[in-house]
This record gives C-alpha cells, sequence and structure tokens, in this order.
C-alpha cells in the first residue's frame, strides 16, 4: 500500500495550451494507490512547491510524481521539497510532458493521451523506486585549471585570492595565450601586453598557484571533489631552476626558424622564448631543430649559459595532482583558410591572416610593428579586409566567430592612422559591432575614411607584381567589382583547438555541433558541462571577445568554487549494487567497468562482486553483463522497466 | 577488355562526330570498347529543363538511363551537360524513394523503369581511372613537345563539388593531368575555371551575353599564349569552335584559336590525323596545329 | 476501420538522445505522437529483454537511442549497446518477429532536429509495417 500524489503543472500555456491538464487529472485520479492529484499553473514556483510538500505532510503521501518540464530542468527542485516535506527525495519522478509532448505535438486529444502514458510509466516507476541516501565524500578543495590564456588566468586569480589552490597547466611555454600575440585591442586601443602582463606577473607571485607550464594534462580519473590528474612537465632541455632568463643562449642560437608564436611571418631561434614578457621567463629548446640534438654539432647555448642551466638529456616529469573540480579554459585556433582556394592563401604571398596582420602591427612582433607585405617587403597602401573567412560559410563553418568584424575595424583604423594616405577596404556581409564601445568605434573608422563594401569575396587572384585583386560582389551597387590591392587579409575565424578532442576524451565532456566544448544548457548553464564538477571558459566554449571570456572566466571561478567551497559533497546514490547472496564471482561485471569500480572479494568460501560506491558512475553496464541478475542498478531496475511496459502496453495501473 | 554503354547527346552527333569518333578509336586503343544505347534522346539540357519543369526533366534523363540500363553496363558520356543531368537525376530519384516512384510511374507508360543499376561517368574518368595517366604517356608516339594547351573544364562536370566529387572545383587537376601525360604543356591562364557562357539556356536567349562570356575566355588564352583549347566538354566546344565565326560576325573580332576536345589531343600524340580525328568538321581549323606537330612525328 | 496507430518505445540515454528530445522540445520540432520515451543512463544499460518484452506486451516498434560511437559518456555503454542489439537482430526471426520493429539510433545533446526526423522515419515505417497480428507475430 502506498500513497502516491500526482502534481500537473500548466507551465502556463506551454502544457496547459496543448494538454487539457483537467482531464490528465482526472484520468490520473483512477490510477491505483494514488490518493490525490492536483494541477497547477506553475508548480516550480514556491506556492507551487508549497502545495506538494502540504499535501505530503497532510495527506500522508510517501511518494510524488511531477508532471511538468524536462526532469534536467528541475528534478533537483522536487527532490528538495520531498527531503523538506520530510520523505526520501529518491521517491519521486518526473513525467516530461512538455518537451516531449506538448511542444512537440499539436493535436490536443492526442496529446493529453500520450501525457497520460507518460504519467503513467512514472507511476509505475515510482512505485519500484527505493529510498535512497546519498553518499557523503570528502572534497579535494583545490581546482586544476586547464590552460593559462587569459581566461584561464582568471579563473586561477579568482579562486586563488579566495585562498583555495589552484593547479594551472599550460601546454605552451609561456602563459598569455592568444592574447599575448594581440598588440592593440578593441575598442579602447588598449595595449593587450599592458593588461595582460600584470595579471601574468599575479599568477607567476601567487602562492595559491602551482604554475605548470609547457605541460599537458595526460589523465584525469575520479569524480566531483575527487578527481586525479597525470600531468605530464614536457622537457626544456634545460634546467628552469638554475635559468636567470638572462638571454644568452637565444642571442647567440645560430639556427633560424620560422615562428609559431609570429604566425609564420617572423624567425625564431632553435632555443628561444615566446615573447619578452613571457611567464616563466625560461626558454624551450626545439628539439626538431636544434642542431646539437639533432646532428651532434654546435653546443652554443650550453657554453654560453652563465648559470650551466642547459641539459640536452633532460627528460619529460610526470607530476600527479589531485583536485576536486576542473575548469577547461583551452582556447581556440584560428580558422586555416587554405582550403578556401579561391581566396588563393598558401598561393599568393600576399594574401594573410588576420591574426598575421595582427603579428606585423604588434611593436614587438617580427617587423617592429611596420606592415610590410611579404613578397617584397614594400609598405602595403592599398589593403583589402575579408571578412567571414571560414564563418557563416555552408562550406566551413556555419557560426558566427563574433570577433572578426571588430578585429579587422581596428586593424584598418590602426593601419590609416599610421599611413593616412593608404586605402583600405573591408568586405563584408554584416558588420558585428555589438558590444560596449563597438558600435561607436565602427563610426569612428568609417569617419577616417575606411571604405566599406558589402558583398562576400567570391576570388582573389594575383597580378604579376604581387599584387592581388579581389573580386567581390558589391551589393549596394548591384555590380560584380575588380579592386586591385597590395595585399589582402583575410579575417579568419575562430575553430576549436586542434586537440580538442584530446581533452573530451580525457574528461568525458559533450562538444556541439560546431566542435567547441558544449554548455550544460545553452542560457542558464553557461560555464557548466554535463559532467559534475568540470567547467568551462573562455573561447574553448565558443567564439567571443575578451570582456565576455573574462566574464566566463570569473563565472567559471565561482561555479568551481560553489564545488570545493564545501569540505564534504553528497553523491548521487543512483550507482549499482551487487546482492551478495545471488553473486556467483564470475568477474564478467568486472571486466566490463570502464571505471575500475568493482572488485572481487573473498566472502566465505566463495567470490562475490563488491562495487566501490565512490568510483560506481551509474552507467548500469555491469547490470546486463550479469549472468544471473545479481547486479541491480538503483531505481533503473528490471522491475521497474518491466512495470513501465506493463503501464503503458498493457493499460494496467 | 572493359565495356560501357555510351550516351552521345545532341550535339556530338549533329555538329561534333569527331569528338565520338576520336573517343571510340583512343579508348579502343586501350582496349576500352563502347556500345550504343538505341533511342536515347537530348539528355535534356540540365539547367534548361530542371528550372522549367523538374519532373519533365527527370523523366526524360531517368528514361536516357533506363535506355543504358537495359544494355547491362555501366554508362558514360563525352559532354559535360549530359553528365550533368544523369547524374544529377540519378541522384535525386536515388536519394528520394516516392520520387523514383512518381517517375518510373511516368515511365512505364513506355515501358522503361529506372533502376539505378548502371553507375554513370564522364568518360575522362575512363581516362583517369581505367587506364591511368601512366599508360597514356606511354602509348604516345608523335611528340606534342611545345603545344601550349589550355584547359577547360566546363560547369557541370566538377560542380556541384559534394556531389560530383571529382577533387577541387576552385583548383581542379584531372584535365590537366591528361593533358599533360599527351606531352603538351597545360598552361594556366586567368579565370580558367571561368563558365564558356553556353548553358542554362543564355546562348540560345541572350547570344551576345554568351559571346561575352567566350571572348573574356578567348582573350585571357591569348594573353597566355596558348596554342589550342582543350575541352571535354561538347557543348562548350561548340561554344568556343562556332562562337569564335560568331564573335568575328558580331563584335568584329577575329580569333583563330584551335579547339580540341581532348581526345582530339590524346589521338594528335598517338599520330592520328585530321580525318581521323573529325576535325574536317569544326569551324577553326585545327591544320595550323597537326602541321606544327607534323615535323615531330615518330 | 479505425487508422493503425502505431505505439513505439524509445529507450533514451540520459546524458545524449533524452537531451536531444528535449532540445527538439525546446526548438518545438514537431514530431509523431507515436513514441514514449523511457530514459536510462545508458544505452548499454538496455537488457535485451526490455525490447522483447516491449514487443510482447504489444509494442509496434521498439527504439535505442544512445551517444555517437566515441561519445559515451561512459565510455563504451553505447558499443555494448551496439553489439545486443546485432546479437537481438539475429535472433529476431526466430522469435517470429520483424527485425525492422526495432532500431538503434545514435543521438546526440546538440542534435534535436535528428531525433525529430528519427521518430518522423520510425513512426512512417512502423505505419507502414502494420499493425502486429496479435499472436501471428
Amino acid at each position: 500500500m502506498t500513497n502516491i500524489g500526482i502534481y500537473i503543472c500548466h507551465c502556463g500555456t506551454n502544457i496547459a495550451g496543448m494538454i487539457d491538464v483537467e482531464e490528465l487529472a482526472r484520468k490520473a485520479a483512477k490510477l491505483k494507490d494514488v490518493s490525490v492529484v492536483k494541477d497547477y499553473r506553475y508548480l516550480c514556483s514556491d506556492p507551487g512547491q508549497d502545495l506538494i510538500k502540504e499535501d505530503i505532510r497532510s495527506m500522508d503521501l510517501d511518494r510524488v510524481v511531477v508532471a511538468a518540464c524536462s526532469p534536467r530542468m528541475h528534478e533537483s527542485t522536487y527532490r528538495k521539497v520531498l527531503s523538506e516535506a520530510g520523505i526520501n527525495p529518491f521517491l519521486l519522478e518526473i513525467a516530461n510532458i512538455r518537451e516531449q509532448a506538448s511542444w512537440v505535438h499539436s493535436e490536443k486529444e492526442k496529446t493529453t493521451e500520450k501525457a497520460f502514458d507518460l504519467v503513467r510509466i512514472a507511476v509505475a516507476k515510482v512505485k519500484k523506486d527505493e529510498p535512497l541516501e546519498s553518499l557523503p565524500a570528502d572534497v579535494i578543495q583545490r581546482v586544476l585549471v586547464i590552460g593559462a590564456g587569459i581566461a584561464g588566468i582568471q579563473t586561477s586569480l579568482d579562486i586563488a585570492n579566495i585562498g583555495y589552490e589552484v593547479v594551472l597547466v599550460e601546454k605552451e611555454q609561456s602563459i598569455g595565450g592568444r592574447m599575448s600575440q594581440l598588440g592593440k585591442t578593441f575598442p579602447t586601443l588598449d595595449c593587450s601586453a599592458c593588461i595582460l602582463t600584470p595579471r601574468m606577473v599575479e599568477v607567476s607571485t601567487n602562492p595559491k598557484i602551482r604554475l605548470h607550464t609547457y605541460s599537458e594534462v595526460e589523465e584525469i580519473s575520479g569524480f566531483i571533489g575527487n578527481f586525479h590528474a597525470k600531468i605530464r612537465k614536457k622537457s626544456r632541455g634545460l634546467n628552469p631552476d638554475l635559468c636567470t632568463g638572462c638571454g644568452e643562449c637565444t642571442a647567440r642560437c645560430p639556427t633560424k626558424v620560422p615562428g609559431e608564436y609570429d604566425e609564420g611571418m617572423g624567425k625564431r631561434k632553435a632555443i628561444y622564448t615566446l615573447f619578452p614578457q613571457a611567464v616563466p621567463n625560461v626558454p624551450v629548446i626545439d628539439r626538431a631543430n636544434c642542431v646539437y640534438i639533432t646532428k651532434g654539432k654546435c653546443g652554443i647555448c650550453k657554453k654560453v649559459c652563465p648559470a650551466g642551466a642547459i641539459d640536452y638529456e633532460l627528460g619529460d616529469e610526470i607530476v600527479e595532482e589531485e583536485v576536486g573540480a576542473v575548469v577547461v579554459a583551452s582556447g581556440f585556433d584560428p580558422f586555416d583558410p587554405t582550403s578556401k582556394e579561391e581566396l588563393g592563401y598558401g598561393r599568393y604571398k600576399n594574401v594573410i591572416t588576420g591574426l598575421q596582420l595582427e603579428r606585423l602591427l604588434h611593436t614587438a612582433g617580427p617587423t617592429k610593428g611596420e606592415v610590410i607585405r611579404p613578397s617584397d617587403g614594400a609598405v602595403p597602401k592599398r589593403i583589402a579586409f575579408v571578412q567571414c573567412v571560414g564563418s557563416r560559410d555552408e562550406h566551413a563553418n556555419k557560426y558566427c566567430s563574433r570577433v572578426c568584424c571588430m578585429h579587422a575595424i581596428k586593424n584598418a583604423l590602426l593601419i590609416k592612422e599610421h599611413h593616412p594616405d593608404a586605402e583600405i577596404f573591408i568586405y563584408y556581409i554584416d558588420i558585428r559591432a555589438f558590444g560596449k564601445g563597438y558600435e561607436e568605434f565602427y563610426k569612428r573608422t568609417q569617419e577616417h575614411g575606411i571604405k566599406f563594401m558589402r558583398g562576400r569575396v567570391a576570388e582573389i587572384f594575383e597580378e604579376n607584381n604581387g599584387n592581388v585583386v579581389v573580386r567581390a560582389d558589391d551589393t549596394l551597387l548591384g555590380m560584380v567589382m575588380e579592386n586591385e590591392v597590395d595585399m589582402a587579409v583575410l579575417s579568419v575565424g575562430m575553430v576549436p583547438r586542434s586537440d580538442s578532442a584530446k581533452i573530451q576524451k580525457l574528461l568525458g565532456i559533450a562538444t556541439g555541433s560546431d566542435g567547441f566544448f558544449m554548455e550544460a544548457h545553452a542560457k542558464l548553464r553557461p560555464v557548466e558541462t554535463l559532467v559534475d564538477g568540470v567547467f568551462l571558459a573562455g573561447t574553448a566554449q565558443g567564439p567571443k571577445d575578451i570582456p565576455d571570456t573574462v566574464a566566463q572566466a570569473k563565472g567559471a571561478a565561482s561555479s568551481a568554487l560553489g564545488v570545493i567551497s564545501h569540505k564534504v559533497l553528497e553523491l548521487s546514490p543512483l550507482i549499482s549494487e551487487v546482492d551478495e547472496r545471488l553473486c556467483r564471482g564470475c568477474g564478467d561485471c568486472k571486466d566490463i567497468c570502464e571505471y575500475g569500480a568493482i572488485e572481487l572479494i573473498t566472502l566465505d568460501s566463495r567470490n562475490a562482486a563488491r562495487i566501490n560506491p565512490a568510483l560506481c558512475k551509474g552507467c548500469g553496464a555491469c547490470t546486463v553483463a550479469c549472468c544471473n541478475g545479481s547486479i541491480k542498478l538503483r531505481n533503473f531496475t528490471d522491475t521497474a522497466t518491466f512495470a513501465m511496459l506493463e503501464a503503458v502496453l498493457g493499460g494496467e495501473a | 577488355m572493359k565495356e560501357y554503354a555510351s550516351f552521345l547527346g545532341c550535339i556530338i552527333p549533329n555538329r561534333y562526330p569527331g569528338i565520338e569518333a576520336s573517343s571510340t578509336r583512343i579508348l579502343g586503343h586501350f582496349d576500352v570498347e563502347l556500345v550504343q544505347i538505341n533511342g536515347a534522346s537530348c539528355c535534356p539540357a540540365p539547367g534548361v529543363f530542371s528550372s522549367f519543369h523538374l519532373d519533365s526533366w527527370l523523366a526524360i534523363a531517368a528514361r536516357n538511363i533506363a535506355l543504358g540500363e537495359m544494355t547491362g553496363k555501366d554508362i558514360i558520356t563525352m559532354c559535360n551537360g549530359c553528365y550533368g543531368s544523369l547524374t544529377e537525376a540519378s541522384f535525386l530519384l536515388k536519394g528520394n524513394k516516392e520520387l523514383k516512384e512518381k517517375i518510373n510511374g511516368i515511365l512505364s507508360k513506355v515501358g522503361c523503369e529506372f533502376k539505378g543499376t548502371s553507375k554513370i561517368k564522364h568518360v575522362i574518368e575512363v581516362f583517369s581511372e581505367d587506364i591511368g595517366v601512366k599508360k597514356i604517356q606511354e602509348a604516345m608516339n608523335t611528340s606534342l613537345e611545345g603545344v601550349r594547351a589550355c584547359t577547360h573544364y566546363g560547369c557541370h562536370f566538377l560542380k556541384p563539388a559534394e556531389m560530383k566529387k571529382h577533387g577541387s572545383s576552385e583548383r581542379p587537376r584531372l584535365l590537366d593531368e591528361i593533358v599533360e601525360a599527351s606531352g603538351a604543356r597545360s598552361v594556366d591562364y586567368k579565370d580558367k575555371t571561368m563558365c564558356c557562357g553556353f548553358g542554362g539556356g543564355v546562348r540560345a536567349r541572350n547570344l551576345d551575353v554568351t559571346l561575352d562570356f567566350t571572348r573574356e575566355k578567348l582573350n585571357n588564352i591569348i594573353s597566355a599564349r596558348g596554342d589550342c583549347i582543350v575541352d571535354q566538354c561538347a557543348s562548350c566546344h561548340l561554344e568556343f569552335d562556332r562562337g569564335q565565326v560568331e564573335i568575328k560576325k558580331i563584335f568584329g573580332q577575329e580569333f583563330r584559336v584551335p579547339v580540341l576536345y581532348f581526345t582530339q589531343l590524346i589521338g594528335m600524340g598517338l599520330g592520328m590525323g585530321q580525318h581521323e580525328l573529325g576535325l574536317d568538321f569544326h569551324s577553326i581549323p585545327a591544320k595550323p596545329l597537326l602541321d606544327k606537330l607534323n615535323g615531330g612525328r615518330r | 476501420m479505425t487508422e493503425f496507430d502505431p505505439r513505439i518505445i524509445a529507450f533514451c540515454c540520459n546524458w545524449c538522445s533524452y537531451v536531444g528530445a528535449d532540445l527538439a522540445g525546446t526548438s518545438r520540432l514537431q514530431y509523431p505522437h507515436n513514441v514514449r520515451i523511457i530514459r536510462t543512463m545508458c544505452s548499454g544499460q538496455v537488457f535485451p529483454s526490455y525490447i522483447l518484452k516491449a514487443l510482447e506486451l504489444g509494442a509496434d516498434g521498439v527504439m535505442i537511442a544512445g551517444c555517437h560511437i566515441g561519445d559515451c559518456h561512459y565510455v563504451s555503454g553505447n558499443k555494448k549497446a551496439e553489439e545486443r542489439f546485432r546479437m537481438l537482430l539475429g535472433i529476431m526471426k526466430t522469435l517470429g518477429l520483424d527485425a525492422r520493429r526495432i532500431r538503434l539510433e545514435w543521438i546526440s545533446a546538440s542534435e534535436g532536429v535528428k531525433f525529430a526526423n528519427t521518430i518522423k522515419e520510425f513512426a512512417r515505417e512502423i505505419k507502414e509495417l502494420g499493425p502486429r497480428n496479435g499472436g501471428k507475430e
């Protein structure tokens, strides 16, 4: 005998508009063991919740079914209602009659019928549910931040300044990320290094931040509150503790190769730091290009190092860290426009990307801030910017990369201010100047005489002297125009980093259809992932500018703190358990468990399986592997499923 | 020995039988035989028909394919337009069960059925896949060295790129590789992938617009010092050949650029003559080119 | 003679396909009402006996939806689901059941459109197959 209460939410007209809630209530009241059925406009509201609480107390209800929106919205809300009313929070089931009924169907009668079926299913399940207690787990009060660009840096500082320790892992040899590659930022024309480097120094001097640069996370295991990470600290070819950052090695190194940091626009040495304000200010030996390592010759850096820091044989180091939460701030890659063959990138020397132009404009860049064109080093006076390269494109990426309009406008203005006689054309489809001060900046740029040409660039081809011709549809004039310029700059969009698949596998987080890491809810949970304890910050989650990146980084810090600020967390009890009386000890479940949560123990004279509740993730794979049904996934049992099927197909209550 | 059913379309039998002659002869040289498709009609012209009435286009194209399927062989075409029409119709019908049933309903009235059992290829695919560039190179017995060939791919062979899948539609390589295999040099020129101007019914409706396209291509080829145009489409072939006569009449500009279908170029490399290759049917004489080569006959 | 209105049960995994179904809802995509979704934690937790039981009780079609291979929240649960499904397909005929009545589909959390289209397609196919001649099948 059980007393079930059924609560049907109208959700305004979201449910009540397509489902006859009164009829549904009438039908539901006839189900066996149902003591009360009520409908309410907004069940998730305080009075709605109070209604349920009251009924539980006054009518001695012991199980509750809520017919409303997806459990992913309010399951935890209603569980709390049950707890507060004095019954076990796991004796709750939710019938999803909104996302999976009223919102997707259009015939009132059939939808109401379906809603009743869904209620029947929920009632059958709730009868089989057992009261469960959450498992307490100690929380490791530290956070792992993957990526030390501005997002990772901001998150780390926010957490560290509250007093918790942060493990900050950066793949490159210095922190700073993409922002360090930028010269002046829009719309204020702030020098990027000037606003970034103080933060970088703060990170390096903060006693609560454990910084691992030139390092990568190789393995992560565990669960919220208890993650265990294995980090590979790659060998720099020298001892960072001895290095004083004097730079003598770099100055004397005879080998020059194209520099990745300069996006190929300049050269670097085989032993090098990324930029003058690098943190840590310790170089790295590029093993693939070092003459000593590859050919056994040279060795000049070792000879000239006053601190004796060079050690070619130095190997990688593996570090293990324990943390309670993880923040992924791994950043983005620029779109490679080689695949847009019609634009000639990689074929014609004077077609470059926006980031390459950025490096040319950078006062500490390969040309010390002078924009010169690759083919002959001449100063280009006629420049065309091509917007939306690789973005808003059916053949590349469908999304808008958000920052390229402002980036091109900013760079166009900088060039024009330096060379007032320059003629600059920006070929666009739409100009996105959405942020604070952006529209005003756009207007200012127009007033400076930069020409905005509305039309998609169809093709770029080369003339004999290295000049390129931009052929575009001018939609405002209604004509196809050809424009010979000295140099073309492709405003390439943002794409997920090439190694994001690695991070995805490490943590088991999802990516969206655009390839960026997916947030738990597009509007309301922008920094969480579907994996408890793992958060997102910055462009790893999607294209955005610096203000939005910093805001999101701060949000991620706050969410991570939400996890680690507790000493103990309650873990979900929805895990598998073994009936040791029935278990034959065959070990099939142990073999199938991805998480190593099952081990065989000796009970009296036989073997039996035992599940570690802290490691079990509740997937249920073992339950199917079990040959005699001695493992059950709590509240997702066979009997529950069969009962649900009978309820909806057999027409029984 | 490989066999294919040959779909000829309109322009080849009516205007440029040399394309069929040279292709058939040269394929024969490489052990590929062509069988006739009886009762075939116009493909029909893809741009024109599909923009007027989808079902008419599909039914006529499906009938041609069905007739080809009855030979039990895969189908090849020598014209980009026919290639485009047949492959796109086949793609649509294979992907949509209801459409296929509808069209087969129409075809049943003439005792035909589209089954989708024959592959549809452009003859150039036979050269690049079945025969291969190496064999072509080895077979050459007449030097084409010094011949500057400007290749013209046309449109319907390469695009839509997702469906046709012949490599890059912006920088294609197929025809150039075959031309180079024959010993001639493929010379780059401005706007190489531009349309000849024929298609979409424009030639029938606005000849001056069409000829404007053709003229621009010819000017670019002259600037690049091309000795000839080498194409892979009967429609483009007609456009460049007749087009030069029409351009002289309408615009007063004279061009005398020989126009060769790619198998005619290969044929020259095999030592075949004017008559064998059907060059007699061309308005613009190819003789100057042949004369240039006769000295190099091995 | 009432028109055949198939009853379809869909076991959807909590991490991907169930979320995909929710996304179809928030996007207001419309699909046939014939499906009843039962949430499972993982497609790898779906016993073959669930599918058979559903068919036994009169379901006209049963679908199992999980994450794309490589994306399973529990690493390889969907691979296990695939193996079991394949095995089940193999014995459907022996059991006197039409194998076209069961379907395994990978639908990610961001594939609301795919979810809706899959239901549309499956419902249409089951409708074409017609009702199970109660006892004959």
